[in-house]
């Protein structure tokens, strides 16, 4: 089977990459439609009824908590969101079996400063999160080395790309 | 780049168009035009060989140096 090309690995990937991208896009606007909704409630308390505000308070949840953890949430897809649609667009690429463009270097230096972010963000925020809800676990604030690997192969993929590019500029330009 | 192509200089000495050279040499009128203007990167023995063929010439009289500063990839796809 073929990496690149239309009806490729590539272009089946492409598709993927599709659907992940619309399905984090709903996912990114409903969650800052949530954000804004629980704003909306902790500043107007009378708008939660008893059972659920009292089922919040049992969960050890309180407002403050739920909007910065909906935000949060809203603002990891929002960054997810953006390295897939960078990912979409180098596999566009890719299935066009033309993968060395100039474009593609840009791409993959965002991808990798979108996890370096996401992971550096990871730590404030579990740390925020532990003091908010303490009952809550699973906010964990350790060092990640397969994340920081992976910002460094990203870049260095950036950099195969650039010569890749250079390469393709010189055939192209050899007569 | 420091290398300067004279082509328009042999092919108006030649009385020659560009498409009849094209032609002759079997490059495209678009590569050739690519060389006259100086925005190739490089030119294949078998290219300059033909060149000099057709055009009765050496390959000292197509390409020429001049000191200048030196082209690097650029990242928007031109060359800088």
């Amino acid at each position: 089977m073929r990496a690149l090309g239309p009806g490729s690995v590539s272009s089946f990937l492409k598709t993927i990459l599709d659907v992940v991208f619309v399905a984090l896009s709903i996912g990114a606007g409903a969650g800052a439609l949530l954000s804004l909704a629980a704003m909306v409630v902790v500043a107007n308390p009378t708008l939660l009824d008893a059972t659920a505000a009292a089922d919040l308070k049992a969960q050890g949840l309180s407002g403050p908590s739920l909007i910065i953890g909906l935000a949060a949430a809203s603002l990891y897809m929002a960054l997810v969101l953006v390295i897939v649609g960078r990912l979409r667009r180098i596999f566009a690429t890719l299935t066009a079996g033309d993968p060395f463009q100039p474009e593609n270097i840009r791409r993959l230096r965002v991808i990798g400063v979108m996890l370096a972010v996401l992971e550096i963000g990871r730590y404030p925020l579990a740390a925020l999160y532990a003091w908010l809800a303490p009952r809550e676990a699973g906010a964990h604030a350790s060092l990640n080395p397969t994340a920081w690997f992976a910002v460094l192969v990203v870049f260095v993929l950036a950099e195969v790309f650039r010569e890749g590019a250079r390469l393709r500029r010189e055939a192209e330009l050899t007569i | 780049m420091p290398i300067r192509v004279r082509l328009d200089r042999i092919l108006l000495e030649r009385r020659m168009s560009l498409s009849e050279l094209a032609d002759r040499v079997g490059v495209t009128v678009a590569n050739l035009t690519i060389l006259k203007t100086g925005k190739a990167r490089a030119v294949r023995f078998s290219t300059l060989e033909a060149l000099c063929r057709e055009l009765g010439c050496q390959p000292g009289d197509i390409v020429a140096y001049e000191p200048g500063p030196s082209d690097d990839f650029d990242e928007d796809g031109t060359d800088g």
